[in-house]
């Protein structure tokens, strides 16, 4: 399998606070690696230098085997983002926002049209793609900005918790997406904090505990290592908590 | 940067701007709505006031003896009732009537010369005085007319007699009560006076000794200019920021607080192209703002006198030149909306932060109200108050095309520097991601050694070296021309150029283009520098002639104040100093910022810019077209070199002409006003060679070095 990222010795701080310690991570192309970890663990500042919209203070992240601050357009033209923080417009409706972006990205006109026909029918968003984003639900924004992410056909799909806040059919209409993307070959890092999920989407998974990654492999190795029966319990003992009830 | 990305970007700024119904009623609904209110409210205010008053009975207390003929006067005229003693406390009365109490003194003379009426006296500290107060405040009259103790006595005698009226000008009906009493009494006045001088066979003019006649010679357009120019350019500037405001705001702060910011950096996009794209879409949201205010207020102008008896008549040239003058300062306060609004983290945030940049700009506006300050070449480097100053002097028809240029050449510096800084926070992306960075990281110099310059850095190095060479040469002044060529030639210019490149990293070599020439380019060189004068001050200038009084300042300069030095003093102070910093600066700093853009918009912007550094507007072609010369030279030769010697050989030649009078009678000069054909056309073929001689050894040193 082609290697489609690797992050290098990333490291990040925000005053006093050392948000990544040396985080280094690869994902290849038709693989789903999971980024697992509590509140403030460093997930997101993580997936943002990945994604390079914030300069890492060290380390370095590779692109299809291209240095990303050496052409940092380049690679933001293969990479595909999400999170909770990238919200559409309010005063346009999902398909002018998806023109704009397919803009941006430099498709021409007409094979813009119809891959926005075609994420309008694959995400079915038809009964709202000529509504305002201020006035559609959740669920209906995460597919808009689901299809914003895929837009552009990247070869690398970086995920921050794509599945937060919504119902359980809107989060498993997210979840079937992902795995499209997986069957067609692009290399998907997706944080979450459903273990659930997780375990179902990602070929492996990488632990992370106050800026630093504190185990990372195939489920089947984690929860060999950890010596637990699931990912919940391998999870909260790699990150020093233990489950109410259960033996220390 | 891509045009079709900014263009992208600038389309959907200004669709969802268009679309939020706050920045549509500051740009249009406000203004067409607040200048009639305001004006014509105001003005029909003013006018059913004033009707009020003068149908209004005025009611006056009388204490003292009132002759009859002044009664029947004051009564024949009408709307006045006089009531005796109205208010009188008894001690007043009885001191009055028994001639114990006095006027108080006539004051001296003023020697105020303009047509304001003197000033009112102040209150005497005396009961008389204060029962007078106390009877206006209490309402129970609207004046008081104190004919002092002999009044119609000393009229009988032909004296002075002495009344007072005693009014409160803070109530109108007060002030209208006065108003009809002093006409009386000043008719009544005039009319005893002839008839006392014809009593006494007098020649007609014996009291009068002097009739003041004071005519004044203010067109109503320069009447209705100075009332417009006071006002306008405050209103103009305040309205169009304020439209700029909000869409601001909208597109930093508040694409924050939406969470559409981190979206748009996930896009291949650069900082730049954000931050020019939103500026292109707040800029023309100001602009349509700043024509619907111009519109609006020409239209209600038009139609309201704002004093008695003057019409507001300005010619709509005056109306779009005012237009053309707040396009830069519209460009800088945008741009530093666009920049402090992006450290916001949500709207409300904005708000805060860009409020006290708006009542910041009341200060210097204040000074377009004050009378007597006009524009200046210092003021004229003062933001804000230049341009109002200039929209004042445009109504008033006072404007010289010298002072517009650097009006604008200094607006377009500080716009300039403020895009330049906004530029820079777009870059920080934890400040648009509401990170924890400063605004004191803007400004952080930090090396990057392998960065190369940019256009904003090119931008940025030039509107600073201008503004403080401007001040600084403002200092200097008393110290003699040589000393300021060279304080602001090496201080000024070449040593910030040299800071920026060493605190920014960059190669020092790569960047300032140090490099050994050909032969054939110096040959060039030589022979461009011996001509280009020819071409750039004999061609261009015949299409825009300088004024006498520059064309002397140049002398002056050439000559060095007259000074008595060698003339190799003079080629070191005008023509190897300049040559060795402005190219520095120019063709080494700035071209290489601009580099990037491609060789002619490269050469073009540089030209341009070393053009308006020049400051004015009759040596801008010429300037520009010596510009555009020595970046061709330096571009093709990938070195600085020929240029300087291109920019040495053309201000010495220059500075020997002007110093060898013999010389220019022999070329036919002596006394023309331009340079003669024959010698342009020589002037010109040489300079053909030398270009030719240029891009030849360019070629040769690009094929080697390739």
């Amino acid at each position: 399998m082609n290697l489609t990222l690797h992050a290098d010795s990333l490291t990040k701080y925000f005053g006093a606070v050392h948000a990544a310690n040396s985080v280094s991570l690869e994902v290849h192309a038709g693989e789903v690696v999971g980024l697992l970890g509590p509140n403030g663990a460093g997930k997101t500042t993580i997936l943002r230098m990945i994604a390079g919209i914030l300069t890492p203070d060290s380390g370095t992240v590779y692109i299809n085997g291209r240095a990303l601050a050496a052409d940092p357009l380049a690679a933001k033209q293969v990479i595909g983002f999400h999170s909770g923080d990238t919200q559409l417009y309010q005063r346009l409706n999902p398909r002018e926002a998806l023109e704009y972006f397919g803009r941006l990205y430099g498709m021409e006109e007409q094979p813009l049209s119809r891959r926005i026909a075609q994420l309008i029918e694959e995400l079915e968003m038809s009964s709202f793609a000529g509504r305002p984003c201020n006035t559609l639900s959740s669920g209906q924004r995460q597919r808009a900005n689901i299809a914003r992410a895929f837009l552009h056909d990247p070869n690398l799909l970086i995920l921050d918790e794509p599945t937060n806040a919504l119902d359980v059919v809107s989060g498993q209409f997210i979840v079937e997406a992902i795995r499209r993307q997986k069957a067609a070959g692009r290399a998907v890092l997706f944080s979450t904090h459903i273990m659930g999920e997780a375990e179902y989407l990602c070929d492996r998974i990488a632990l992370l505990h106050q800026g630093s990654i504190v185990d990372h492999g195939p489920l089947p190795d984690l929860l060999e290592r950890s010596g637990c029966a699931n990912l919940t319990d391998a999870f909260l003992k790699n990150i020093g908590v233990s489950r109410p009830g259960s033996a220390a | 940067m891509r045009p079709r990305i900014l263009y992208t970007i600038y389309r959907k700024e200004l669709l969802e701007a268009l679309r939020d119904r706050r920045t549509i009623f500051m740009m249009i609904g406000l203004p067409l709505l607040l200048y009639p209110l305001l004006m014509i409210g105001m003005s029909r205010l003013q006018e059913g006031q004033e009707a009020a008053q003068t149908a209004r009975s005025s009611t006056v207390a009388v204490w003292g003896a009132l002759p009859a003929d002044i009664e029947a006067a004051i009564k024949s005229k009408g709307k006045v009732e006089l009531v005796a003693w109205d208010g009188a406390p008894e001690k007043v009365r009885a001191a009055l009537e028994m001639g114990q109490i006095s006027p108080p003194p006539t004051p001296p003379m003023g020697l105020d010369a303009d047509d304001t009426p003197p000033k009112q006296r102040k209150m005497p500290d005396q009961p008389w005085a204060k029962a007078g107060q106390k009877a206006i405040l209490d309402r129970k009259t609207d004046a008081v007319l104190i004919l002092w103790p002999g009044f119609p006595q000393q009229i009988a005698a032909s004296q002075t007699a002495v009344a007072s009226i005693l009014f409160d000008s803070v109530r109108p009906e007060s002030r209208k009560a006065r108003d009809r009493i002093s006409d009386v009494l000043r008719v009544y006045r005039e009319d005893l006076l002839r008839r006392r001088v014809a009593q006494r066979s007098l020649p007609s003019g014996f009291a009068e000794v002097i009739e003041m006649q004071s005519t004044n010679v203010a067109s109503e357009q320069r009447k209705s200019g100075m009332l417009v120019g006071m006002l306008l350019p405050y209103m103009l500037i305040i309205f169009s920021a304020m439209s700029g405001f909000y869409a601001a705001i909208d597109m930093t702060a508040g694409e924050k607080e939406r969470g559409t910011m981190q979206t748009l950096l996930c896009a291949p996009v650069e900082s730049l192209e954000i931050i020019t794209g939103k500026f292109g879409a707040v800029w023309t949201i100001a602009t349509i703002a700043t024509v619907v205010n111009l519109l609006s207020l020409s239209m209600t102008f038009s139609r309201i006198k704002l004093m008695p008896g003057t019409q507001m008549h300005m010619p709509p040239s005056s109306y779009f030149i005012a237009f053309i003058m707040l396009i830069p300062i519209s460009l800088m306060i945008n741009a530093v909306f666009l920049a402090v609004g992006a450290f916001a983290k949500d709207f409300k945030d904005g708000q805060n932060f860009l409020t006290p940049i708006l009542m910041s700009l009341l200060v210097p506006l204040v000074v377009t109200m004050t009378p007597g300050i006009e524009l200046n070449g210092y003021l004229a480097f003062v933001p804000v108050v230049n341009i109002a100053l200039l929209i004042k002097g445009v109504f008033l028809n006072e404007w010289a095309a010298d002072m517009l240029f650097l009006v604008m050449l200094s607006s377009l510096c500080y716009a300039s520097l403020a895009l330049v800084f906004a530029a820079n926070v777009f870059e920080r992306n934890a400040v648009l991601l509401g990170g924890r960075e400063g605004f004191a990281s803007v400004f952080d110099f930090s090396r990057r050694p392998g960065q190369k310059p940019t256009p904003g850095v090119s931008l940025l190095i030039f509107a600073l070296v201008l503004v403080i060479a401007f001040y600084g040469s403002i200092s200097l002044l008393d110290y003699g021309l040589p000393v300021l060529l060279l304080v602001t030639q090496y201080g000024m210019f070449l040593l910030p150029c040299l800071l920026l490149i060493r605190l920014k990293g960059y190669d020092f070599r790569e960047t300032l283009q140090l490099r050994a020439p050909s032969w054939r380019a110096v040959a060039g060189a030589v022979l461009v520098g011996v001509s280009a004068w020819a071409v750039a001050g004999g061609l261009l200038v015949r299409l825009l002639p300088p004024p006498d009084s520059l064309v002397k300042s140049l002398e002056r300069l050439l000559m060095l104040d007259e000074k008595p030095v060698p003339l190799w003093e003079a080629w070191l102070l005008v023509a190897i100093t300049p040559a060795l910093c402005e190219e520095t600066l120019f063709r080494g700093l700035i071209l290489s910022g601009f580099r990037r853009l491609g060789k002619w918009p490269a050469i073009l912007a540089t030209a341009f810019l070393f053009g308006l550094a020049h400051a004015s507007i009759y040596r801008l072609l010429p300037t520009l077209a010596l510009g555009v010369l020595f970046g061709l030279a330096a571009w093709k030769t990938r070195s600085i070199v020929p240029a300087m010697i291109c920019h040495a050989l053309n201000n010495g030649l220059m500075a020997t002409l002007a110093r060898s009078k013999g010389l220019m009678a022999e070329l036919g000069f002596a006394g023309a006003k331009f340079v003669p054909w024959p010698i342009i056309a020589v002037g010109s073929l040489v300079c053909a060679a030398g270009l030719w001689l240029i891009l030849a050894g360019g070629r040769r040193q690009s094929d080697t070095t390739a």
